[in-house]
């Protein structure tokens, strides 16, 4: 009778663990493999040769006589999209922990309605909401001709195609992300605690220090990994705000399979961008096993 | 069997309600078939290094129209024999029957069983009829018929008005009543009911268990209790079965289980107890301090023999015969006062019946005399 | 619990810091709603209010096209990926066994993995298998990242499932697909909603996946509004834009409505 209880359960689960392993995981596998093929003329990719060349690519290049040259192009284009994820992922955590205690301070009826607030941004279209910040931004932008109508500059400002505009883009975009994960931990708060520490003399500073944040720090680092890998990988928001001279990691992907028909060499960036993600990964998992509020 | 509480005025219950529960019912039938009989039941969970025994060698019959207590502190298994009778467990070793039926292997829905859950597990979404109604609609009954049956219901457990109500609508005592209808709607041969009273606080919980008692008298369905309070077992059951790590420490009557407790276990476990060591002579217990304590045994002379002595059977007196005790403390609790005395260097609790005023005046110190009729004392088995 | 007047639990800047970042958060949509009705073609001066964008926009064909793109996959993905993930949580609830924290891993895959690396192993899968980018590749790819958005909800209304309501219903002759039927999934019913209407966002909005692996014709919604905003901005966008968000908006509200109600 026990096994064909297993034999249901497994029944159950199988659709969706297939879809997803033969649609998800196989293809993250095949686009390992295909990583190592030729480009074809038109796109796609030759198969038969496997060649090193993508790899290759991404730290040399080749000039006319077919040397190596050690070429930082790209290389500038990861360092420059580990600054923007990263500086996102600290502004967002300054300034969502205090917003989510503050939620976390309030009344039960007001906290659900300070969260739908922040749940609403967070589950409407991203591509709208970046291509409301070009309409601020740009010349003749809502920013610009503010500022001007108010005198404060003279000539327009250029904040379109920036890093500014591109790492504003993406605070604004990853801000609810960070928000969710710390505030879910911070209502499960113990506030006798806070008591307690007030009682033996510590002040609110010292509080927050010894007590909040600790126990806050699950979701911190839920938040954390929920801000920084999407960051990182970031598409769009670049190719909206940025503009050729703001490449992310994203966009030189996207140009791969666009203008630039490398294929496999797509599929390289693609899977060192995987395997950096899975390597955060990993080490989130082993050092912080068991901590569940990843998959609020 | 009448099911309707207006059978409740023909019925002689009220007068023996008025009697005071505790009290054996000459008027109640004595068991006549065997409802249950449990045979050499067994439950270890798990296996190998890990494995837990829950219950070890558990024998007993419950007689039909018997309100029937399983009794012990957490741990020692009467919820596992209830959920083995109810059927979410199968035992590992022995049988179950029920009216000569072997229940091995059924489903709980196969079985004419129903239980009353500790945590009420009322059905969320469904109203209070709903509810009721659910046993007999599996059972496939006529809509008519299950119509019927909800409305004596609501009647029996005087919730008659609240059909619509949703559970979370109710106080814990009303989920209780809707629990309680929910099970006796399908006129289960037997009812379980797993410390189902637990949850209630001390008044209402009181008034459920006379609220019981009633409607196991008026439905005669077999009732199987279950409950960690001795107190609550002496005012209910008719039979009371002790349990301790699994097995089964002593069965009987209230009175049987609290005047004649054979073990240390039962008498600490029922009421208060004070418990005296000595050693056998032929007229009774020489005590450590050499006193003689009088009783009637039959132990081998010169044999370490165990005695448990009532606090309320025990009396005071400054002058006349008696074992000497110094008066340790007086404790004033109302009904009653305890006075802690020292004899043979244990403590020795005598409880008196106050009427107005403390019962006696003693003072701390006071050397008094104990005086312990004979038959007051029992003998306890000797620990295996 | 907590008693915001006392001056204990009061944080004077934090005030100032939250009108702030809802400023922060909702000023550029705002904007973008307020200037959809800017009869003005420059889109920083207001002369009239107007629907003559609205009227555009609902009148070009591309876009209710990809309109209907969008609503058929969203549809098509949002039945499937619930009918999965609601057998999904069925089969993992219960006592554990070894497979569960593989399938809790292979689930959180979708969230955790960036986009576009899904996006391109999506493209390089069809083009190995030869499958033609069209709408069936989006719905397939819709599908699956679909799937833990509708799962997360479904699991967790579930776990907060009394078992003992299971054995009521089996104690009162209640066969195991009875329970299910009168008890289970009655009981789960808010969450498959919301786990519905998550995963049925989710796929309205996706941009990045599908961008890459749908085919001509099998444009969406998003993957429309990007290519005109390349092309240039025009108040057509803002008007569409506005569109997509009070959508979004609308089914937010309702699935987190339905998740207050017990």
């Amino acid at each position: 009778m026990k096994r064909s209880r297993m034999l249901g359960r497994y029944a159950l689960i199988s659709p969706a663990a297939m879809l997803i392993f033969v649609f998800m995981l196989l293809p993250m596998l095949l686009m390992a493999l295909m990583s190592w093929l030729e480009p074809g003329q038109f796109g796609g990719v030759k198969w038969g040769n496997y060649t090193p060349e993508a790899y290759v690519k991404f730290l040399f290049d080749r000039d006319l006589s077919d040397v190596l040259l050690f070429d930082t192009d790209y290389l500038s284009i990861f360092s420059r999209s580990f600054q923007l994820a990263l500086v996102t992922t600290v502004l967002t955590l300054l300034v969502a922990f205090p917003v989510a205690f503050y939620i976390a301070l309030q009344t039960p009826k007001h906290r659900t309605w300070l969260m739908l607030l922040i749940t609403i941004p967070f589950w409407t279209n991203l591509l709208v909401r970046t291509y409301a910040w070009i309409l601020l931004l740009r010349n003749g932008g809502l920013i610009d001709s503010s500022l001007h109508s108010l005198g404060v500059t003279a000539t327009p400002i250029n904040l379109m195609y920036t890093p500014i505009a591109v790492q504003i883009g993406l605070i604004y975009a990853f801000l609810p992300f960070m928000v969710l994960p710390i505030y879910t931990s911070l209502e499960k708060l113990d506030w006798r605690l806070l008591e307690a520490a007030y009682d033996l003399y510590a002040n609110r500073w010292q509080t927050m220090r010894r007590i909040v944040i600790p126990l806050a720090a699950p979701g911190m680092v839920a938040g954390c990994i929920l801000v920084f890998v999407p960051a990182l990988g970031t598409f769009f928001i670049p190719e909206l705000l940025g503009g050729a001279k703001t490449l992310m990691i994203g966009n030189l992907i996207q140009q791969q399979f666009g203008v630039s028909r490398n294929w496999p060499f797509g599929a390289a960036l693609s899977f060192a961008l995987l395997a950096v993600v899975l390597t955060f990964m990993l080490i989130y998992a082993l050092r912080f096993r068991g901590k569940g509020t990843l998959t609020q | 069997m009448g099911v309707s509480a207006r059978a409740s005025k023909r019925t002689p219950y009220s007068a023996t309600r008025r009697a005071g529960f505790g009290v054996e019912f000459a008027l109640k039938m004595t068991a006549d078939a065997n409802a249950l009989v449990i045979q050499n039941i067994g439950m270890v969970f798990g296996s190998g290094v890990g494995a837990i025994t829950a219950l070890e060698d558990v024998s007993l019959t419950i007689g039909s129209n018997e309100f029937f207590t399983l009794l012990g502190p957490s741990g020692c298994g009467k919820t596992t024999l209830l959920r083995l009778i109810a059927g979410f467990e199968q035992p590992s070793t022995g049988s179950i029957s029920l009216y000569g039926q072997h229940l091995e292997g059924l489903m709980p829905f196969e079985r004419p069983v129903n239980t009353v859950f500790q945590s009420y597990a009322l059905f969320p979404h469904m109203s209070v009829s709903q509810n009721i109604a659910f046993g007999l609609e599996m059972q496939r009954k006529p809509k008519l018929e299950i119509q019927k049956i909800v409305a004596d219901m609501l009647e029996l457990v005087r919730l008659t008005g609240f059909e619509a109500r949703k559970p979370a609508q109710l106080s814990g005592g009303q989920q209780q009543r809707v629990a309680l209808a929910r099970a006796l709607a399908n006129r289960p041969k037997v009812l379980l009911l797993d410390e189902s009273l637990s949850a209630l606080d001390a008044k209402l919980r009181k008034e459920m268990q006379l609220e019981l008692k009633r409607l196991q008298l008026e439905t005669g369905i077999t009732f199987v209790f279950v409950t960690h309070d001795q107190e609550e077992a002496l005012t209910m059951s008719d039979r009371i079965a002790v349990m301790k790590n699994g097995k089964l420490e002593q069965i009987g009557t209230p009175t049987e289980i609290y005047d004649f407790p054979r073990s240390r276990y039962v008498a600490d476990f029922i009421g208060e107890t004070n418990f005296l060591t000595g050693i056998a002579e032929a007229n009774g217990l020489r005590l450590p301090d050499a006193q003689l304590l009088e009783v009637l045994h039959s132990r081998p002379l010169g044999a370490n023999v165990d005695v448990a002595v009532r606090p309320e059977r025990a009396q005071i007196t400054q002058e006349g015969a008696g074992l000497n005790a110094v008066v340790r403390e007086v404790v004033y609790v109302g009904t009653d006062t305890v006075v802690y005395l020292e004899i043979a260097a244990e403590v020795f609790r005598v409880r008196m019946q106050n009427h107005g005023g403390a019962a006696k005046i003693v003072s701390v110190g006071e050397q008094i005399k104990l005086v312990i009729p004979p038959d007051a004392v029992r003998v306890l088995e000797a620990e295996s | 619990m907590i008693n915001p007047r006392n001056p204990l639990w009061r944080y004077s800047s934090l005030g100032v810091l939250m009108v702030v970042f809802f400023a922060f958060l909702y000023i550029p949509i705002i904007v973008l709603v307020v200037l959809s009705f800017n009869q003005n073609q420059t889109a920083t001066i207001w002369t009239n209010f107007s629907f003559d964008w609205y009227k555009t926009v609902l009148e070009n064909p591309n876009i209710l096209r990809a309109a209907q793109n969008s609503l058929i996959v969203a549809a098509v993905s949002t039945v499937a990926s619930t009918v999965f993930a609601t057998m999904a949580a069925l089969g993992m609830a219960g006592k554990t066994f070894k497979a569960q924290n593989a399938f809790n891993g292979l689930v959180g895959l979708p969230l955790l993995v960036p986009e576009i690396v899904t996006a391109v192993a999506s493209l390089l899968f069809f083009l190995a298998i030869g499958l033609e980018l069209g709408l069936t590749t989006v719905i397939i790819a819709h599908v699956v990242f679909c799937i833990p958005f509708a799962y997360l909800p479904i699991r967790a209304r579930l776990e907060g499932l009394d078992p003992k309501l299971l054995e009521a219903a089996s104690d009162l002759y209640a066969r195991p697909w009875q329970a299910f039927a009168r008890v289970t999934l009655p009981l789960l019913l808010p969450g498959i909603v919301s786990g519905a209407m998550l995963a049925f966002i989710t796929s309205m909005d996706d941009f990045v996946i599908t961008f890459f692996v749908a085919g001509a014709g099998a444009t969406t919604l998003p993957v429309y509004i990007f290519g005109m905003i390349r092309t240039g901005i025009s108040p057509e966008v803002n008007a569409i834009s506005t569109l997509l968000f009070a959508a979004s908006l609308v089914i937010v509200m309702l699935s987190f409505f339905i998740s207050q109600k017990k």
